[in-house]
Protein backbone atom coordinates (compact mmCIF):
# COMPACT_ATOMS: atom_id res chain seq x y z
CA UNK A 1 0.00 0.00 0.00
CA UNK A 2 1.05 3.42 -0.83
CA UNK A 3 0.51 4.72 2.53
CA UNK A 4 3.41 7.26 3.51
CA UNK A 5 1.64 9.50 5.82
CA UNK A 6 -1.09 8.54 7.85
CA UNK A 7 -2.22 4.65 9.03
CA UNK A 8 -1.75 2.20 6.44
CA UNK A 9 -5.65 0.94 5.80
CA UNK A 10 -6.35 -1.71 8.18
CA UNK A 11 -7.13 -5.89 6.71
CA UNK A 12 -10.61 -5.16 6.93
CA UNK A 13 -10.70 -1.96 5.13
CA UNK A 14 -9.22 -3.38 1.95
CA UNK A 15 -11.36 -6.68 2.52
CA UNK A 16 -14.79 -4.19 2.22
CA UNK A 17 -12.78 -1.75 -0.53
CA UNK A 18 -12.08 -4.74 -2.88
CA UNK A 19 -15.19 -6.51 -2.65
CA UNK A 20 -16.87 -3.28 -2.63
CA UNK A 21 -15.17 -2.67 -6.09
CA UNK A 22 -15.27 -6.04 -7.53
CA UNK A 23 -19.22 -5.66 -6.86
CA UNK A 24 -19.32 -2.24 -8.86
CA UNK A 25 -17.31 -3.35 -11.61
CA UNK A 26 -18.68 -6.54 -12.53
CA UNK A 27 -22.17 -5.19 -11.90
CA UNK A 28 -21.51 -1.93 -14.19
CA UNK A 29 -20.24 -4.45 -16.82
CA UNK A 30 -22.76 -7.34 -16.49
CA UNK A 31 -25.50 -4.41 -16.93
CA UNK A 32 -23.74 -3.39 -19.97
CA UNK A 33 -23.50 -6.25 -21.50
CA UNK A 34 -27.15 -7.54 -21.21
CA UNK A 35 -29.28 -8.19 -24.21
CA UNK A 36 -32.10 -8.05 -22.12
CA UNK A 37 -33.11 -4.26 -20.83
CA UNK A 38 -34.82 -5.92 -17.55
CA UNK A 39 -31.47 -7.94 -16.15
CA UNK A 40 -29.90 -4.73 -17.13
CA UNK A 41 -31.84 -2.72 -14.67
CA UNK A 42 -31.76 -5.24 -12.02
CA UNK A 43 -28.28 -5.32 -12.10
CA UNK A 44 -27.74 -1.78 -12.33
CA UNK A 45 -30.10 -1.38 -9.02
CA UNK A 46 -27.49 -3.78 -7.64
CA UNK A 47 -24.71 -1.77 -8.88
CA UNK A 48 -25.93 1.40 -6.97
CA UNK A 49 -26.52 -0.36 -3.89
CA UNK A 50 -22.22 -1.16 -4.04
CA UNK A 51 -21.98 2.11 -4.77
CA UNK A 52 -23.94 3.80 -1.97
CA UNK A 53 -21.76 1.49 0.09
CA UNK A 54 -18.73 2.40 -1.46
CA UNK A 55 -19.59 6.39 -0.59
CA UNK A 56 -20.42 5.48 3.33
CA UNK A 57 -16.42 3.71 3.16
CA UNK A 58 -15.75 7.51 2.05
CA UNK A 59 -17.33 8.64 5.19
CA UNK A 60 -20.42 10.31 3.04
CA UNK A 61 -23.34 8.85 4.98
CA UNK A 62 -25.55 11.48 3.90
CA UNK A 63 -24.58 11.09 -0.33
CA UNK A 64 -25.20 7.23 0.42
CA UNK A 65 -28.32 7.50 1.80
CA UNK A 66 -29.83 10.00 -0.79
CA UNK A 67 -27.84 7.57 -3.54
CA UNK A 68 -30.05 4.34 -2.53
CA UNK A 69 -33.39 6.65 -2.18
CA UNK A 70 -32.95 8.58 -5.34
CA UNK A 71 -30.63 5.89 -7.94
CA UNK A 72 -32.08 2.62 -6.92
CA UNK A 73 -35.35 3.62 -5.76
CA UNK A 74 -36.55 6.59 -7.92
CA UNK A 75 -34.69 6.26 -10.99
CA UNK A 76 -34.05 2.79 -11.51
CA UNK A 77 -38.39 2.48 -11.01
CA UNK A 78 -38.83 5.19 -13.79
CA UNK A 79 -36.90 2.62 -15.72
CA UNK A 80 -38.60 -0.18 -15.17
CA UNK A 81 -41.70 1.51 -16.19
CA UNK A 82 -40.14 2.48 -19.55
CA UNK A 83 -38.33 -1.36 -20.00
CA UNK A 84 -42.01 -2.21 -19.42
CA UNK A 85 -44.01 -0.12 -21.86
CA UNK A 86 -41.41 -0.51 -25.10
CA UNK A 87 -40.19 -4.22 -24.12
CA UNK A 88 -38.14 -4.81 -27.37
CA UNK A 89 -35.70 -7.56 -27.51
CA UNK A 90 -32.40 -6.46 -29.30
CA UNK A 91 -31.62 -7.84 -32.49
CA UNK A 92 -27.77 -6.28 -32.68
CA UNK A 93 -26.90 -6.01 -29.06
CA UNK A 94 -22.97 -4.47 -29.60
CA UNK A 95 -22.23 -2.80 -33.54
CA UNK A 96 -18.71 -1.95 -33.26
CA UNK A 97 -17.95 0.25 -36.34
CA UNK A 98 -16.19 0.50 -39.01
CA UNK A 99 -12.49 0.68 -39.09
CA UNK A 100 -11.37 4.50 -39.09
CA UNK A 101 -14.42 4.90 -35.96
CA UNK A 102 -13.02 1.68 -33.93
CA UNK A 103 -9.33 3.55 -34.32
CA UNK A 104 -10.57 6.97 -33.17
CA UNK A 105 -12.31 4.87 -30.24
CA UNK A 106 -9.21 3.40 -28.83
CA UNK A 107 -7.37 6.76 -29.17
CA UNK A 108 -10.20 8.45 -27.27
CA UNK A 109 -9.99 5.60 -24.56
CA UNK A 110 -6.33 6.12 -24.48
CA UNK A 111 -6.37 9.78 -24.23
CA UNK A 112 -8.31 9.62 -21.52
CA UNK A 113 -6.13 6.75 -19.17
CA UNK A 114 -3.40 9.51 -19.84
CA UNK A 115 -4.93 12.06 -18.29
CA UNK A 116 -6.40 10.06 -15.62
CA UNK A 117 -2.70 8.65 -15.05
CA UNK A 118 -1.58 12.80 -14.92
CA UNK A 119 -4.45 14.02 -12.41
CA UNK A 120 -3.94 11.46 -9.87
CA UNK A 121 -0.35 11.48 -10.66
CA UNK A 122 0.13 15.65 -9.69
CA UNK A 123 -3.17 15.92 -7.52
CA UNK A 124 -2.25 16.71 -3.70
CA UNK A 125 -3.01 13.84 -1.37
CA UNK A 126 -3.80 11.32 -3.28
CA UNK A 127 -1.81 8.36 -2.00
CA UNK A 128 -2.72 9.24 1.33
CA UNK A 129 -6.45 8.33 3.02
CA UNK A 130 -7.80 10.87 4.27
CA UNK A 131 -8.60 12.15 7.81
CA UNK A 132 -11.60 13.57 8.38
CA UNK A 133 -13.75 14.67 11.63
CA UNK A 134 -16.50 12.53 12.72
CA UNK A 135 -19.26 14.57 11.98
CA UNK A 136 -17.38 14.97 7.95
CA UNK A 137 -20.29 14.07 5.70
CA UNK A 138 -23.65 13.60 7.97
CA UNK A 139 -26.48 15.34 6.91
CA UNK A 140 -26.21 17.90 10.14
CA UNK A 141 -22.67 18.99 8.60
CA UNK A 142 -24.31 18.83 4.80
CA UNK A 143 -27.38 20.40 5.65
CA UNK A 144 -25.43 23.17 7.11
CA UNK A 145 -23.46 23.85 4.14
CA UNK A 146 -25.50 23.23 1.50
CA UNK A 147 -28.29 26.10 3.21
CA UNK A 148 -25.29 28.24 3.99
CA UNK A 149 -23.24 28.47 1.22
CA UNK A 150 -25.17 26.52 -1.66
CA UNK A 151 -28.32 28.24 -0.93
CA UNK A 152 -28.86 29.74 -4.68
CA UNK A 153 -27.70 26.16 -6.16
CA UNK A 154 -29.86 24.50 -4.32
CA UNK A 155 -32.86 26.58 -5.27
CA UNK A 156 -32.09 26.22 -8.86
CA UNK A 157 -32.06 22.60 -8.41
CA UNK A 158 -35.51 22.63 -7.76
CA UNK A 159 -36.16 25.02 -11.00
CA UNK A 160 -34.28 22.52 -12.98
CA UNK A 161 -36.48 19.58 -11.43
CA UNK A 162 -39.50 21.28 -12.26
CA UNK A 163 -38.56 22.43 -15.50
CA UNK A 164 -37.55 18.57 -15.90
CA UNK A 165 -41.14 17.29 -15.01
CA UNK A 166 -42.70 19.58 -17.37
CA UNK A 167 -40.60 18.61 -20.11
CA UNK A 168 -41.27 14.86 -19.36
CA UNK A 169 -45.28 15.15 -19.75
CA UNK A 170 -44.95 17.61 -22.42
CA UNK A 171 -42.54 15.50 -24.58
CA UNK A 172 -44.20 12.15 -23.57
CA UNK A 173 -47.86 13.50 -24.18
CA UNK A 174 -47.83 15.84 -27.39
CA UNK A 175 -48.13 12.89 -30.04
CA UNK A 176 -50.42 11.02 -27.82
CA UNK A 177 -53.07 13.71 -29.03
CA UNK A 178 -52.14 13.49 -32.89
CA UNK A 179 -52.39 9.91 -32.94
CA UNK A 180 -55.73 10.30 -31.36
CA UNK A 181 -56.58 13.01 -33.22
CA UNK A 182 -55.53 10.86 -36.29
CA UNK A 183 -57.94 7.80 -34.77
CA UNK A 184 -60.82 10.19 -34.91
CA UNK A 185 -60.21 11.10 -37.97
CA UNK A 186 -60.21 7.53 -39.78
CA UNK A 187 -63.50 6.63 -37.62
CA UNK A 188 -65.05 9.53 -38.76
CA UNK A 189 -64.18 8.98 -42.54
CA UNK A 190 -65.40 5.23 -41.90
CA UNK A 191 -68.52 6.39 -41.08
CA UNK A 192 -68.99 8.77 -43.59
CA UNK A 193 -68.66 6.25 -46.05
CA UNK A 194 -70.38 3.71 -44.15
CA UNK A 195 -73.24 6.94 -44.46
CA UNK A 196 -72.78 7.51 -47.99
CA UNK A 197 -73.19 3.47 -48.94
CA UNK A 198 -76.18 2.43 -50.78
CA UNK A 199 -78.76 1.36 -48.70
CA UNK A 200 -78.56 -2.75 -48.38
CA UNK A 201 -75.34 -2.52 -47.30
CA UNK A 202 -72.91 -5.71 -47.42
CA UNK A 203 -72.59 -7.07 -44.51
CA UNK A 204 -68.96 -6.73 -42.68
CA UNK A 205 -68.79 -8.90 -39.46
CA UNK A 206 -65.13 -7.24 -38.48
CA UNK A 207 -66.65 -3.52 -39.10
CA UNK A 208 -68.07 -1.94 -35.65
CA UNK A 209 -68.84 1.12 -34.01
CA UNK A 210 -70.34 3.80 -35.84
CA UNK A 211 -73.37 2.02 -36.79
CA UNK A 212 -76.82 3.40 -36.55
CA UNK A 213 -75.83 6.53 -37.57
CA UNK A 214 -78.09 6.50 -40.89
CA UNK B 1 -7.99 2.92 1.51
CA UNK B 2 -5.79 5.44 -0.25
CA UNK B 3 -8.16 8.17 -1.86
CA UNK B 4 -6.65 6.87 -5.96
CA UNK B 5 -7.76 3.74 -5.58
CA UNK B 6 -11.16 5.21 -5.17
CA UNK B 7 -10.16 7.05 -7.99
CA UNK B 8 -8.80 4.17 -10.62
CA UNK B 9 -12.55 2.51 -9.45
CA UNK B 10 -13.79 5.81 -10.61
CA UNK B 11 -12.10 5.60 -14.10
CA UNK B 12 -12.98 1.88 -14.55
CA UNK B 13 -16.64 2.70 -14.11
CA UNK B 14 -16.60 5.88 -16.34
CA UNK B 15 -15.03 3.59 -18.89
CA UNK B 16 -16.97 0.85 -18.55
CA UNK B 17 -20.23 3.26 -18.60
CA UNK B 18 -18.78 5.18 -21.92
CA UNK B 19 -18.00 2.34 -24.29
CA UNK B 20 -21.74 0.97 -23.10
CA UNK B 21 -22.89 4.37 -24.14
CA UNK B 22 -20.79 4.25 -27.59
CA UNK B 23 -21.67 0.87 -28.82
CA UNK B 24 -25.40 -0.31 -27.46
CA UNK B 25 -27.81 0.63 -29.47
CA UNK B 26 -30.71 0.19 -27.59
CA UNK B 27 -31.66 3.45 -25.98
CA UNK B 28 -32.56 2.08 -22.45
CA UNK B 29 -29.08 0.57 -21.63
CA UNK B 30 -27.20 3.93 -23.15
CA UNK B 31 -29.25 5.73 -20.91
CA UNK B 32 -28.14 3.50 -18.25
CA UNK B 33 -24.34 3.82 -19.35
CA UNK B 34 -25.01 7.48 -18.58
CA UNK B 35 -26.29 7.13 -15.07
CA UNK B 36 -22.78 4.64 -15.01
CA UNK B 37 -21.10 7.73 -16.11
CA UNK B 38 -22.63 10.56 -13.52
CA UNK B 39 -22.04 8.17 -10.83
CA UNK B 40 -18.33 7.52 -11.70
CA UNK B 41 -17.85 11.37 -11.39
CA UNK B 42 -19.70 11.55 -8.14
CA UNK B 43 -17.43 8.57 -7.03
CA UNK B 44 -14.30 10.52 -7.79
CA UNK B 45 -15.95 14.29 -6.35
CA UNK B 46 -16.50 12.09 -3.11
CA UNK B 47 -13.27 10.99 -3.33
CA UNK B 48 -11.53 13.82 -3.61
CA UNK B 49 -13.85 15.47 -0.99
CA UNK B 50 -12.32 13.05 1.65
CA UNK B 51 -9.11 13.31 0.40
CA UNK B 52 -8.88 17.56 0.71
CA UNK B 53 -11.35 17.84 3.72
CA UNK B 54 -13.90 19.71 1.87
CA UNK B 55 -17.61 18.67 1.97
CA UNK B 56 -18.55 20.94 -1.08
CA UNK B 57 -17.65 17.88 -2.76
CA UNK B 58 -20.62 16.27 -1.54
CA UNK B 59 -22.45 19.08 -2.13
CA UNK B 60 -21.59 18.83 -5.81
CA UNK B 61 -22.25 15.43 -5.71
CA UNK B 62 -26.15 15.93 -4.43
CA UNK B 63 -26.63 18.39 -6.92
CA UNK B 64 -25.18 15.74 -9.54
CA UNK B 65 -27.77 13.43 -7.85
CA UNK B 66 -30.55 15.54 -8.86
CA UNK B 67 -29.40 16.37 -12.32
CA UNK B 68 -29.08 12.60 -13.13
CA UNK B 69 -33.07 12.72 -12.15
CA UNK B 70 -33.78 15.25 -14.43
CA UNK B 71 -31.54 13.96 -17.18
CA UNK B 72 -33.43 9.99 -16.52
CA UNK B 73 -37.12 11.89 -16.57
CA UNK B 74 -36.56 13.74 -19.80
CA UNK B 75 -34.67 11.10 -21.68
CA UNK B 76 -36.96 8.19 -20.61
CA UNK B 77 -40.13 10.50 -22.08
CA UNK B 78 -38.06 11.20 -25.39
CA UNK B 79 -37.43 7.28 -25.41
CA UNK B 80 -41.32 7.18 -25.24
CA UNK B 81 -42.12 9.86 -27.38
CA UNK B 82 -39.79 7.52 -30.16
CA UNK B 83 -41.17 5.09 -29.47
CA UNK B 84 -44.30 5.93 -30.27
CA UNK B 85 -43.39 7.88 -33.31
CA UNK B 86 -41.23 4.76 -34.83
CA UNK B 87 -41.67 1.61 -32.97
CA UNK B 88 -38.59 1.07 -31.91
CA UNK B 89 -35.93 2.18 -29.61
CA UNK B 90 -32.74 1.42 -31.87
CA UNK B 91 -30.52 4.28 -32.21
CA UNK B 92 -29.22 3.43 -35.21
CA UNK B 93 -33.21 3.81 -36.70
CA UNK B 94 -33.85 6.76 -35.32
CA UNK B 95 -31.05 9.10 -37.00
CA UNK B 96 -33.58 11.47 -38.49
CA UNK B 97 -34.95 14.05 -37.11
CA UNK B 98 -38.38 14.41 -39.20
CA UNK B 99 -41.44 11.95 -38.27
Amino acid sequence: MGAAIGSPPGLGEQILFWVLAGWVVGGALFTMTRRNPVTAVMSLVGTFFALAATYASLSAHFLAIIQILVYAGAIMVLFIFVVMILNREEITPVTPRGLILRVMGIGAGLYLTRVFVRVVATSPGADVPGKVSDTFGTVASIGDILFRDFLYPFEAVSLLLLVAIVGGVVISRSHQKEVAAEIAAERRKAIEEMAHAPYPAPEDASSSGGGGHH
Amino acid sequence: MPTHYYLTLSFVLFLIGSSGVLLRRNAIIVLMGIELQLNAGNLALLAYSRALGDQKGHVFAFIIIALAAAEAAVGLAILVGLFRSRQTVNLDEASLMKR
